[in-house]
């Protein structure tokens, strides 16, 4: 479904991302992680369009990404979940929703996407007229993924979503993205902090370090391998282990 | 400028040139008159540009302060007091003005502080034009005495004096303060800079020389048809006109726009008149944004390819 | 007393005036942080172009707002493209705001001068037979053209309610305001979004003119007038706080009045100035609270 080539990207003078390859098939999960800073919001935002790859191409259902502004990549059909939310924090919940589907094809089906979105996330649909800006951390998540999938996206990217959230807000919004992936066959690409929880969801993995890819590979082979684990990532899964 | 012996060197002999010269050649009287107003420029964008350029607060109603010099100085020398005195106090009521008004406008930030200014120069400018309203001129004694050198050399003294002063204080510990401010305040703040002191004494010194830029510009006139129109924005418009085009937080970039801009207005207003006026607001937008350092960005290119020092560099 | 009554019914015909002139100005400050010094310039010439309108063809000045509305719409769009936009790849907003004032002050001579040239530097305005007549109500003389100006104004704002409130272009500016990379994620095109909000800001500027030449007068550097009044309620008003404008346009129309009624004609804009500066020392942020734009 998206295919990037030897994608190098700079922050200015700084490069960020080193001659990147990676694929995402059509369905699956796949999960970014690594230590903070290795690049993999990097990955992220280089997708969606924020941020201009110097060298390499991004490839999307046949159609080049690198050249085009992020909001033509919404059109084509990837939406993202930003870091730290990125909520209009003066509009209402419902708002913040509908501004969610501001291209063409999603703006049709606006009503019927609110309905969706108001099912998997009831919460939203209580706190409706609310003011954004007031919301907790976990609500604010759920209006941020509800706001992206507004978009109608093939392809899903959330970046750090469980970044100071209480496990059962997390829990929650997990079976939701599994859920969505499942019915709706919406491909989700995710980078998380947090190894354990990215590594139950997903169907594959890239380990992330310095801007490279070290490792990529079935997360049930990489939960396996816990000399790698623990090189890259520090952490111990003996016990957490299916 | 570093104290490079090679510049020093060159600056003498261009002062000396400015000194010598008219004694010997006869330039004719539009040519000094011309000559004047350069100074006039001179000192005016320098000083704009030390509140500008050097501490980053855009002031868009400079005019305030050079008509302030203006009007007082022509005041006080039809009234008997000898022009250097009459000078010193304009350039002095000018920057009692400035800080009158800087202290409660100075806490502002960069936009509203710059709203202040042109409110300030647009309401003295009816004032004035209500407390005079018909024209200003000196007793016909004066005119008789003309003489168009003393004229000559007390602008071009108060130039080099500007320059100088604007030298000194750039270099000193104050100038490092100043340029921390244009370039973050907030940083500047956290390193212990009195932000408010430093903007504050750069408005005072540089209100001081527009105002003194006032009296040059008083002692060549005798006739004012309307004195309120030495605060009009034109007067703000053309020094920053020349510091950006010149290129602002430089020492030379005031005097290269200055003299670009009174060469471009001479030619221009053989051929339109008045509106030269609109090719200067049509320049200083691409100057604005594709070349914000202006003619000295351009010098240091041309000297980085010639593998020189650039200009910003020695400063 | 009659003379009280008179005088606040005049400082709220001025105000809602005040408030019109201010719409252009606080949008496009509020939308992309820009400061467009040129903004009277803008009234200026929605006042000419008006002007020319009746003076050709005899149309109705008030007739001819919708026009004025098309033509500096495309102004408006002319000098986004060709002078802010590039602002927009500056670093940081300080730069922005400081450059944008830097480019528009120099728009502001060429456009004074290009417009001496064309109408020549003679004021003008519109004498049409409802120029100079009053209604009588309760008492106090109301003029006409300061009775169509209140209407224009409250017309225009709510308008202007409406559209960032209800349509999906407002919700884009809002969302673009807020966090314009946020925007583009959402499939916002936010740089056409702030071309159009240029335009509209430009036009609005236009309808204050067409309002200004005929209740008042104008000629190619009055401009510097009505930027000072714009940027007096901005400040009232409060930063970004758009629908605030018009009821600071109001506060200020009466402030004003009563301040006229004691010191006189000829230094009401000193009175304006005063004004000016004391909120500036006293209540910088404006008088109105930043209110959340809930539309419910």
């Amino acid at each position: 479904m998206l295919e990037a080539s030897n994608v190098s990207a700079f922050y200015g003078d700084i490069q960020a991302l080193w001659n990147i390859s990676l694929a995402i098939h059509g369905g699956e999960i796949v999960t970014f992680i690594g230590s903070n800073g290795a690049g993999k919001s990097t990955i992220m935002k280089t997708i969606a369009g924020l941020v201009k790859p110097k060298g390499g191409n991004i490839v999307f259902e046949g159609i080049r990404l690198d050249r085009l502004p992020a909001h033509k990549i919404v059109e084509l059909g990837i939406s993202m979940v930003p870091e730290g939310r990125r909520l209009f924090p003066e509009m209402t919940v419902l708002e913040n929703l509908e501004v969610g589907a501001s291209t063409r094809a999603a703006s049709r089906l606006r009503y019927s996407n609110v309905n969706w979105i108001h099912e998997l996330f009831p919460i939203l649909k209580e706190r409706s007229k609310q003011v954004a800006g007031t919301l907790s951390g976990g609500e604010q998540q759920m209006l941020a993924i509800g706001r992206a999938l507004m978009a109608q996206p093939k392809l899903l990217l959330i970046d750090e979503m469980s970044l100071g959230l209480s496990p059962i807000v997390v829990e929650r919004i997990l079976q939701v993205i599994q859920e969505v992936n499942r019915t709706k066959k919406l491909t989700i690409a995710l980078v998380e902090q947090d190894v354990g929880i990215a590594l139950s969801v997903a169907d594959r993995g890239y380990i992330i370090e310095h801007g490279r890819i070290v490792v990529e590979g079935d997360t049930k082979l990489l939960q396996g391998d816990g000399r790698l684990m623990e090189a890259y990532l520090g952490v111990d899964l003996k016990g957490k282990a299916e | 400028m570093r104290s490079h012996p090679g510049s020093i060197l060159g600056l003498a002999v261009i002062a000396a040139c400015f000194i010598v010269l008219p004694l010997i050649v006869d330039f004719g009287s539009s040519t000094m008159n011309i000559l004047i107003l350069l100074f006039v420029y001179v000192i005016l964008s320098q000083s704009w540009n030390l509140l500008g350029g050097y501490t980053g607060q855009i002031n868009l109603g400079f005019a305030a302060y050079f008509g302030c010099g203006v009007l007082l100085t022509h005041l006080l020398w039809k009234s008997g007091v000898p022009i250097y005195f009459a000078l010193v106090a304009g350039g002095l009521s000018a920057a009692l003005l400035a800080g009158v008004i800087g202290l409660p406008t100075l806490h502002l930030r960069g936009a509203y502080f710059a709203i202040g200014t042109i409110a300030l120069a647009e309401a003295l400018r009816i004032v004035v034009g209500n407390v005079f309203p018909s024209s200003l001129s000196l007793p016909g004694s004066y005119a008789s005495n003309f003489n168009v050198f003393p004229r000559y050399y007390l602008g071009f003294g108060i130039a080099v004096l500007a320059m100088v002063s604007v030298y000194l204080l750039v270099k000193s510990k104050f100038g490092l303060a100043m340029v921390c401010v244009r370039d973050d305040e907030e940083a500047a703040q956290v390193t212990g800079i009195n932000t408010f002191k430093t903007k504050f004494i750069a408005l005072l010194i540089s209100a001081f020389l527009a105002g003194l830029a006032g009296g040059v510009y008083s002692f060549n006139r005798f006739y004012f048809h309307h004195i309120s129109a030495v605060f009009e924005p034109t007067w703000t418009f053309e020094p920053l006109m020349a510091v950006i085009i010149g290129g602002s937080g430089t020492l030379i970039g005031p005097v290269i726009g200055s003299i670009f801009l009174i060469v471009l207005s001479e030619i221009f207003v053989q051929i339109m008149g008045e509106a030269h006026l609109i090719v200067f607001g049509v320049l200083l937008i691409p100057v604005v944004l594709y070349s914000p350092s202006g003619l000295v960005g351009w010098i240091d290119w041309l000297r980085k390819v010639m593998g020189g020092l650039t200009v910003k560099d020695e400063q | 007393m009659e003379m009280f009554t008179q005088t606040i019914a005049y400082g709220i015909l001025v105000g809602a005036m005040y408030g019109l002139i201010t719409l252009g100005l606080g949008l496009l400050m509020g939308v992309m942080k820009f400061l467009n010094v040129a903004h009277g310039t803008f009234i200026v010439l929605g006042g000419y172009v008006s002007y020319w309108l009746f003076t050709r063809y005899g149309l109705n000045p008030y007739l001819s707002i919708p026009l004025v509305i098309v033509v500096m719409f495309l102004i408006g769009l002319v000098v986004y493209k060709v002078t802010l936009s590039p602002l927009l790849k500056l670093p940081s907003v300080g730069n922005r705001l400081n450059s944008s004032m830097l480019i528009t002050f120099g728009i502001i001579y060429v456009m004074d001068n290009l417009m001496t040239i064309f109408w020549k530097p003679d004021v003008r305005s519109i004498v049409a037979p409802f120029t100079g007549r009053s209604l009588e109500f309760l008492g106090t003389k109301l003029s006409i053209t300061g009775l169509c100006g209140f209407a224009v104004a409250i017309v225009v704002a709510v308008a202007l309610y409406f559209v960032l409130g209800r349509t999906q272009f407002g919700k884009h500016v809002r969302a673009a305001t807020q966090d314009a990379e946020a925007a583009s994620l959402c499939g916002i095109n936010v740089h056409r979004t702030y071309l159009i909000s240029s335009g509209i800001a430009i036009a609005l500027a236009g309808v204050a003119g067409v309002i200004i030449v005929s209740s008042y007068s104008i000629s190619p550097n009055s401009g510097l007038r009505w930027l000072l009044v714009a940027f007096v309620v901005m400040i009232l008003a409060g930063e970004g706080n758009i629908h605030a404008i018009v009821p600071a346009g109001l506060v200020l129309g009466l402030l004003e009045a009563v301040g006229v009624f004691i010191v006189g004609a000829p230094y009401r804009q000193v009175v304006a100035l005063v004004i000016f500066i004391v909120i500036l020392i006293f209540k910088p942020q404006g008088l109105f609270r930043k209110r959340r734009l809930t539309y419910g």
